[in-house]
């Protein structure tokens, strides 16, 4: 779990309806410029293989070359392709941030949905959620990956996991707000099992918090990513993300510039993009943040 | 309120239970070996097994597990492996910088977040609202140790205004101290400040829009009295839930800015011995920090009555 | 409560206003204390007992507040250091030995025949130059105060040299402690004392010179000679980040930094105040160690691929671009040392040859078998060496799994013997001084003794009987002659092959002279600021 990704505010929040997609732009320019910034971006990266070059080749004799016509942005310290890197490093960075964020909200989802509705399950794992929340990140996400070395499955598990509590809280909160609402009795004394008005009525309640939260935590799983590999246990060096491209370029800073300029940008772009989707959910799902514009 | 505290406590002590097992297993399941760390690069393995039984690691893990519950609960946080020297001793050594840097960093960012908070929320869309959202993208999405080199290459190296890296203790006089600790300060305050504006000008407005601040408006309230006697009041809960949130990050935070600035604090004792696999510091280290994340969000939530007479225990 | 709440939020309000207001802030950035010496060397020691570990933190924390019987000069030949007078029977086979006047411990009691006697036994137990000397040995003993004794059951001609090996001298208490378990007091009888209440573990350690120290009257030569410590004080800082290294070696906040990154030196060049200095010409050999074991490398041809393959200037290319600092070597002796040699290296000279290399690795029969090459992704030049050797390997077609981890998890994995998918390895990258290839009877990596050997556990009979005759040489000939018919054994089993010699320099400020370059060991007597 991530500064950024407290829950800020837990306020009750009205579902999505399939109506609000074509307003939404009008409405909401947020939610389009962060979205539209995060749809380019991903396009860039998944079709990275198509134009970007090799990113994996070295020369240890072109090592931190200038910009060149071969290779726009230079080489690294290894010599290799600094743009062929940034680009495929978009496809680890933004992979790491959403799958991190989408094991988060799964799982914080899960256990926040039945600790919400079961009163025993919910003292005994929200004290487990209690205890990994207390555990500082980034020294969780160390201990967890000296356990099978740098990898880009465990980075994604070690990130997560800290961030889960956060989600898991938020969503027990929407719950606990929900279950009282007079449909769901409705459902429950209309004999419903419990299992599906979970599924039909209380867990599409708590999708507006989860989106708006998975944004955030996406957004630190990036940045927590850049510090791990700083420190040497995140993405393992020869696969390019712009974390580990940013920690080992950080000698060069005066040399060739590049090398971290370009995915600390590319890194900031992504950050903000995502940043702005967040602010925008969560103006769009708070129908009182209208009366404040 | 006592049933509050006791109700507190008690689930305290299942939380800090969890975590003591859950930190045991994780660094007992990890490879890598003290034994193997302390002979060296070009040990060999007869000296590597010697070190290994000497040290006890080849005791079943139960009997391990038992031995240090036994050890914390009487006191005995352990010995370093490495260091040969008790981890209270080495834990207590390291506390006053990180907890300088910690202290530091919350009263810049608390001043400046709040107040650069409030500002952005008076005039929404304006200037200030404009610079807070270029800020906190910068500041959400730089690292801290990028932001660190930049801070010493200009303040230090090329100004020559402050220290480039070191600590200097308190006792050593307020002013080293001090500047010592100016760049890591605002280095590492950098997020925070960005993280506490935003909240604060979202409660804010949150509560800008009540209706009592309507009927507030209506009665002639000054734009001064509205923001700080009526919103900033009822404000203060989420962003004193945060200040308590992130005091609890910062101690863990703090690892990359004292790498940086080489400050000799809790977060680089940690990560040395999780490199070395040196068990005994790391499970202490983890074990206190998370019973001072449990603490300080404990006295958070007391703070809340003095700060919302509507919540009481 | 009645502190009233908005008088709170007010006066917080006043204070950020109040902090944000500039003052000026010219900090006092330089120590101002001329004869205290600061220092990024290799970090602060976290082990004190140079017996255990090979750690190079350690040994040189040992030659600062502990003594040496013998010590080598800057020649390599052991000199006397703590003995006084010292002589040997007409058979050759009993080493006498006199401690000189003046040492003491720095508890203030003098130091005593029967502190050696100890330390030389706790020292050969597990050290490999001791357990060599102990093969021979027939007892040690005390005669008087200060006078001991080594009775040989053969002549040993290398006595005084493996003395000068890393054996310091502890008082017998501590020298009594079971050699596997660690020495944690910091007396000795060295020119430094270590200062106990100014030592933050992990963080700096103070050396305070050590006043009733009495010096050799010979003038310092290498490790030999008189100790004479110029300054008061040497502080040792852990400055973890090489970036904040060299920024605060710039600003003067340290006056020596010994490893600063090979890309930083333009900048440390740059600076009028700041000088690169190689402390040994020879600086150290970066190799590659195969496991013998395993697929495909049980094979031999597998072996002498690597051989071909490895391309030197490319390896160097990435551990320093300044050909002033680098060396292709091919002796298996190094590249300075007594016995360096040409025998057996005509055939892949100094590499680069892949196709040569994919050959032999299809005579050898390689079948796509995973090769695990073991990556530290805590030492910079350890990770990027194995990640060169991983994309020339990729070239000519082997399957390479780069197993990325601390070196807590490198020196874990490498000592499985097991096959790679059961959690064996099959290449890991480390260095060694120049100087210690010369050195076949100590140095654990330069046996082929099978199970016994170090890790990847070459086996030649062949070579261990010529290695158990270098001892009994005496004449440089001899040895040498020997030396090439080791080699020729050596590169024709390969079980390491040789990336090249990276001499890297230390960076230091212009005011700090006399500086004495060794390889392993950084002295810190001798050393003046002005």
């Amino acid at each position: 779990m991530n500064l950024l990704s407290t829950p800020v505010e837990a306020v009750p929040m009205r579902q999505l309806r399939l109506s609000d997609v074509p307003r939404l732009g009008r409405r909401h320019p947020l939610v389009l410029v962060g979205g539209g910034l995060l749809a380019v971006l991903s396009i860039l990266a998944i079709a990275a293989p198509l134009y970007a070059g090799d990113a994996v080749n070295m020369d240890p004799f072109k090592r931190l070359q200038p910009p060149s016509a071969e290779m726009w942005f230079g080489s690294d310290n290894l010599g290799r392709d600094v743009f062929a890197r940034t680009i495929f490093g978009a496809r680890i960075s933004l992979m790491v941030g959403l799958l991190s964020a989408a094991c988060a909200a799964l799982a914080g989802a899960l256990i926040g949905v039945i600790a919400g509705y079961s009163r025993s399950f919910d003292n005994v794992v929200m004290r487990v959620m209690d205890g990994l929340m207390s555990i500082p990140t980034i020294l969780l996400a160390i201990a967890l990956i000296s356990l099978t070395g740098p990898g880009i499955g465990i980075l994604i598990v070690a990130i997560a996991i800290p961030e889960t509590p956060a989600v898991a809280r938020l969503v027990r909160s929407v719950v606990l707000g929900v279950r009282e609402r007079p449909y769901v009795e409705a459902a429950l004394c209309g004999g419903a099992r419990l299992p599906k008005v979970l599924w039909r009525h209380i867990l599409p309640s708590t999708i507006p918090a989860l989106m708006v939260q998975g944004a955030t935590v996406c957004a630190s799983a990036i940045l927590t990513e850049a510090g791990l590999s700083f420190l040497g246990v995140g993405v393992p060096p020869e696969i390019p993300s712009w974390g580990n491209m940013i920690a080992s370029s950080r000698l060069y800073l005066a040399i060739a510039p590049l090398t971290i300029f370009a995915p600390g940008i590319c890194l900031a772009v992504t950050v903000l993009a995502v940043n702005l989707l967040g602010d925008g959910l969560r103006d769009m799902f708070d129908p009182r943040s209208k009366r404040r514009r | 309120m006592a049933g509050f505290i006791f109700r507190r406590l008690v689930s305290t002590i299942a939380v800090m239970a969890m975590v003591g097992i859950f930190v045991f297993l994780l660094l007992r399941l990890a490879p890598g070996d003290p034994a193997a760390m302390i002979a060296g690069r070009s040990a060999t393995a007869e000296m590597i097994a010697g070190i290994r039984e000497k040290l006890g690691l080849n005791d079943p893990m139960p009997v391990q597990f038992i031995r240090w519950v036994r050890d914390m609960l009487g006191g005995d946080f352990g010995t370093s492996i490495f260091a040969g020297r008790p981890v209270l001793e080495l834990i207590s050594q390291r506390l006053e910088p990180t907890l300088s840097l910690s202290i530091l960093t919350m009263i810049l960012s608390v001043t400046v977040g709040v107040s650069f908070g409030i500002l952005a929320a008076w005039r929404t869309g304006g200037l200030v609202d404009r610079l807070l959202a270029a800020f906190s993208a910068l500041g959400y999405s730089v690292p801290v140790f990028v932001i660190g080199y930049f801070f010493i290459y200009f303040f230090a190296f090329r100004m020559h205004w402050l220290p480039v890296q070191g600590y200097v203790p308190i006792e050593g006089g307020f002013r080293p101290w001090f500047v010592h600790l100016i760049l890591p300060t605002v280095a590492l305050g950098f997020g925070y400040i960005a993280f506490i504006a935003r909240v604060t000008r979202a409660s804010m407005l949150e509560v800008l829009s009540e209706d009592y601040m309507r009927t507030a408006a209506a009665k002639g309230a000054s734009s001064y009295a509205m923001l700080f006697h009526h919103a900033l009041k009822n404000a203060g809960v989420p962003i004193l839930t945060v200040i308590g949130i992130s005091f609890a990050y910062l101690i863990g935070g703090v690892v990359l800015t004292e790498t940086v600035f080489n400050i000799p604090g809790i977060g680089r004792l940690v990560v040395d011995a999780i490199n070395n696999r040196d068990y005994p510091i790391i499970q202490s280290v983890l074990i206190l920090t998370s019973g001072l994340y449990v603490l300080i969000n404990l006295t958070v939530d007391l703070a809340y009555t003095l700060i919302d007479p509507r919540i009481r225990y | 409560m009645t502190i009233s709440r908005r008088n709170l939020f007010r006066a917080g309000i006043a204070a950020g206003a109040a902090l944000s207001i500039p003052s000026v802030l010219r900090a006092q950035t330089v120590p101002v204390d001329a004869r205290t010496v600061r220092m990024m060397n290799w970090g602060v020691p976290s082990v004190f007992d140079p017996v255990i570990t090979t750690s190079q933190d350690t040994t040189d924390h040992a030659a600062a507040i502990y003594d040496t019987l013998f010590a080598l000069d800057s020649k390599f030949v052991p000199q006397p250091q703590m003995v006084g007078k010292w002589g040997v029977s007409d058979d050759k086979k009993t080493y006498t030995f006199e401690l000189r006047d003046g040492l003491g411990w720095h508890d203030g009691t003098p130091v005593t025949a029967a502190d050696c006697v100890a330390s030389i036994r706790r020292w050969a137990q597990i050290r490999p130059g001791g357990q060599f000397m102990m093969a021979r040995v027939q007892d040690i003993s005390k005669k008087d105060d200060k006078t001991f004794a080594i009775a040989l059951k053969e002549p040993l001609g290398l006595l005084p040299s493996l003395l000068a090996d890393i054996l310091y001298i502890m008082r017998e208490k501590n020298a009594d402690t079971p050699a596997t378990e660690a020495v944690t007091t910091n007396i000795g009888s060295g020119p430094f004392k270590f200062n106990e209440s100014l030592f933050r573990p992990g963080a700096s350690l103070t050396y305070d010179r050590n006043e009733q120290y009495v010096p050799r009257p010979e003038p310092a030569d290498g490790l030999a000679g008189g100790k004479i410590v110029k300054v008061n004080r040497v502080i040792l800082e852990n400055i973890r980040d090489a970036q904040t290294a060299v920024a605060a070696l710039q600003a003067g906040e340290i006056d020596l930094y010994t490893q600063p990154p090979a890309d930083l030196f333009s900048v440390i060049e740059s600076d009028p105040n700041l000088v690169l200095l190689p402390l040994y010409k020879h600086g150290h050999d970066f190799f590659l160690r195969i496991n013998c074991l395993q697929k495909p490398f049980d094979n031999v041809k597998a072996r002498q691929a690597m051989l071909h393959l490895v391309d030197q200037e490319a390896f160097l290319q990435v551990l320093s671009s300044d050909p002033k600092y680098t060396n292709t070597v091919t002796s298996w002796f190094g590249s300075g040392n007594l016995a360096t040699n040409d025998e057996n290296t005509g055939w892949f000279k100094k590499g680069g040859d892949p196709e040569k290399a994919k050959q032999l690795f299809n005579e050898a029969g390689y079948a796509g078998e995973k090769v695990v090459i073991l990556q530290p992704t805590d030492w910079a030049d350890g990770s990027n060496t194995s990640q060169i050797l991983a994309g020339a390997l990729r070239k000519i077609g082997i399957n390479v799994e780069l197993a990325a981890s601390d070196w807590a998890g490198v020196s874990a994995r490498r000592s499985k013997k097991e096959a790679v998918e059961e959690g064996g390895w099959s290449i890991f990258i480390t260095s060694d001084t120049d100087f210690s290839r010369s050195q076949p009877m100590t140095v654990a990596h330069l046996s082929m003794n099978g199970e016994k050997a170090w890790y990847g556990w070459p086996q030649s009979e062949e070579y261990e009987a010529l290695r158990a005759k270098w001892a009994d040489l005496d004449a440089v000939d001899e040895r040498k002659a020997l030396a090439r018919k080791m080699q020729a054994i050596a590169w024709d089993y390969v079980s390491e092959v040789l990336l090249g010699q990276f001499t890297a320099p230390i960076a230091h400020r212009k005011i700090l002279t006399g500086i004495i370059g060794m390889p392993d060991i950084l002295p810190l007597w001798n050393m003046e600021k002005a």
